[in-house]
């Protein structure tokens, strides 16, 4: 048995809104401005949840209650997938020495579903960057096979010290913004969101029709430069969705600033696209990098734009690498879009494509 | 009917690790933490050489994932200097590990982590239907599902390999059954984290035909065993 997977409703709260609405309204209208978070003696741009709760706990649950309160009531027994890089490592830093860490990794995932009163099966995904695209994959591939009617997909990724001074210390960080393929581009802008995918078997405006994950080994950092391994995700991804490379209208960029991996990225975008290149955009000057939540909370601020046919400029980028020599959308549009790709590159090594496609 | 071909249970000292990694390569890994290490040792274990370039697929769970890493960044970053050593925070990125045995298993195509919410439950029931969906759709060749932890005291890996084709030494069918949870014809395996050790004692013995896993109760399918 395969059927097809429909997006039944869609859930986000990050630094450019309180609803994948608020956000697509917030990206046409040029918004991109972001806080800062210090790390010793260094600040760092910072795209933070506009809540002014100190008390980590308390705000994490403040903002998962938002969100699953743009769901709407579920059942209860909803399944439940949850992808984080971090889950509450911030809780732990706010609670100090010495550490309590409990022995299940990912024991956040317990209180997450009692705060969205989802008290069936959960399971929980972290695969740094993609893990909002792994999760899907799986909730995706089991009600495709029959097992499951519906899922909630949730990228949470709150903000943290350990994080940010993880990828400062390896000097992977802007200091100043977030430029897409931009030739100045020196870095991520990290930040933070929750966000929901209702995933379903009943027929939606959205279907997911295509999504393969893919892994790079080139380092454990970034991937080849070549961009082959993330030409080989896209190409799979195309035909889990039986399109072709000239069916797709809009490429959401992962394209997040860093000088390797937006590099490998239009070296795989032009060896599958060739000179029929379709418009580009990325998100990530608007929202910031927001990690293992940044592949739902991207799908979700996506299709609001589409939903709206109101495609935002990319903010950040006004100069061509030559290297590149691919350039996102600076201008908006009000393009109607039937399928658009999206892709993920993480670090660690993985690799993600999506497509959705407009159903009916 | 997919075919499970390795069931693998490996534990040792977290300080013998890296001689099993040399006894595996030849020589040893750098700069590898003790899940990839752990990863490395099992994931050659269940795949003969010969099947090391087939699109492989890997399916790991954890309870405790990175979790002594994970108190040595905090203890850099909240006690330090704020910035912690580059290779301190790598140790605490699981997956990094499937990225560093790449080049080992040039067939791994693709890598999930599911890190578990709670001691002494597991995820196979989730991993060994998504491994068998994937190879029936064709996603790939074989899957490698694990479930990998590490203490202080203690490293573990709980391994089952499969296949979409049969080899010659299958040990086991499996397939998405009905669940017909009212029905008890036969044992059915709690899902805990040595599914793998309890799945060899019903291959040793010679009784039931089939074996069923638990499954959450939203799930309408069952993975279930077959003896060949």
């Amino acid at each position: 048995m395969t059927r097809p997977v429909f997006i039944a409703k869609t859930a986000l709260f990050c630094a450019r809104g309180d609803s994948p609405a608020t956000v697509a309204s917030a990206l046409w209208n040029g918004e991109c401005s972001a806080g800062q978070r210090k790390l010793g003696e260094r600040a760092f741009p910072y795209f933070g949840l506009p809540l002014d709760e100190a008390n980590w706990i308390v705000r994490a649950e403040q903002a998962l209650r938002q969100v699953a309160g743009q769901l709407g009531p579920l059942p209860p027994e909803t399944p439940l997938f949850i992808a984080s890089s971090s889950f509450q490592i911030g809780h732990f830093e706010q609670l100090g020495a010495p550490f309590d860490l409990p022995l299940a990794t990912a024991s956040f995932s317990q209180k997450i579903g009692e705060w969205m009163g989802l008290n069936g099966a959960k399971y929980s995904f972290s695969n740094a960057c993609i893990s909002g695209f792994s999760a899907l994959d799986a909730a995706r591939s089991l009600i495709a096979a029959g097992l499951i009617d519906d899922a909630i997909v949730l990228g949470v990724e709150l903000a943290n010290d350990s994080t940010l001074a993880g990828f400062a210390a390896m000097e992977l960080l802007s200091r100043t913004a977030g430029r897409p393929f931009d030739a100045r581009r020196d870095g991520l802008v990290l930040g933070e969101a929750v966000a929901a995918v209702h995933l379903s078997a009943k027929p939606a405006t959205w279907r997911i029709a295509g999504l393969r994950t893919g892994l790079d080994g080139y380092s454990t950092t970034g991937p080849n430069p070549d961009g082959s391994r993330i030409a080989d995700v896209t190409v799979n991804c195309l035909n889990d969705a039986n399109l072709k490379a000239t069916d797709i209208e809009l490429i959401k960029l992962q394209a997040a600033g860093s000088p390797a991996t937006d590099l490998a990225e239009a070296n795989a975008l032009r060896s599958v696209f060739g000179q029929r290149m379709p418009p580009l955009i990325s998100l990530k000057p608007g929202l910031g990098h927001t990690l293992g939540a940044s592949g739902v909370a991207e799908l979700a601020a996506l299709l609001a734009c589409l939903d709206a046919d109101k495609i935002p400029a990319t903010a950040g980028f006004s100069k061509v690498d030559p290297e590149i020599a691919l350039f996102p959308m600076v201008e908006r549009s009000t393009e109607h879009i039937e399928r658009a790709l999206l892709n993920l590159i993480g670090f660690g090594g993985g690799l993600a494509s999506l497509i959705v496609e407009r159903h009916g | 009917m997919i075919n499970l071909t390795a069931v693998l249970s490996q534990s040792s000292a977290p300080a013998d690790l890296p001689a099993a990694v040399r006894a595996a390569l030849g020589k040893p890994l750098r700069r590898a933490a003790p899940l990839t290490q752990l990863a490395l040792v099992g994931a050659l274990a269940c795949l003969p050489s010969e099947r090391r370039q087939l699109p492989t697929a890997l399916l790991w769970q954890s309870t405790s994932g990175p979790r002594l890493e994970t108190l040595t960044l905090l203890d850099e970053v909240c006690s330090g200097s704020a910035e912690p050593m580059p290779y301190d925070f790598l140790a605490t990125q699981p997956a990094i590990a499937a990225a560093q045995i790449q080049s080992f298993l040039p067939g791994l195509q693709t890598a999930t982590h599911l890190p578990l919410d709670s001691e002494g439950s597991a995820n196979w029931s989730l991993l060994l239907s998504l491994a068998i969906i994937w190879l029936d759709e064709g996603r790939c060749a074989q899957v490698l599902c694990a479930q990998l932890d590490h203490t202080a005291d203690a490293a573990s890996g709980h391994w089952l390999a499969l296949s979409r084709a049969p080899l010659e030494n299958s040990l086991a069918g499996l397939h998405l059954a009905q669940d017909t949870a009212s029905e008890q014809l036969h044992d059915r395996l709690p899902d805990t984290p040595d599914v793998p050790s309890r799945l060899a004692d019903w291959l040793a013995r010679n009784d039931n035909a089939t074996l069923s896993l638990q499954s959450p109760a939203a799930m309408r399918r069952t993975v279930e065993f077959t003896r060949l």
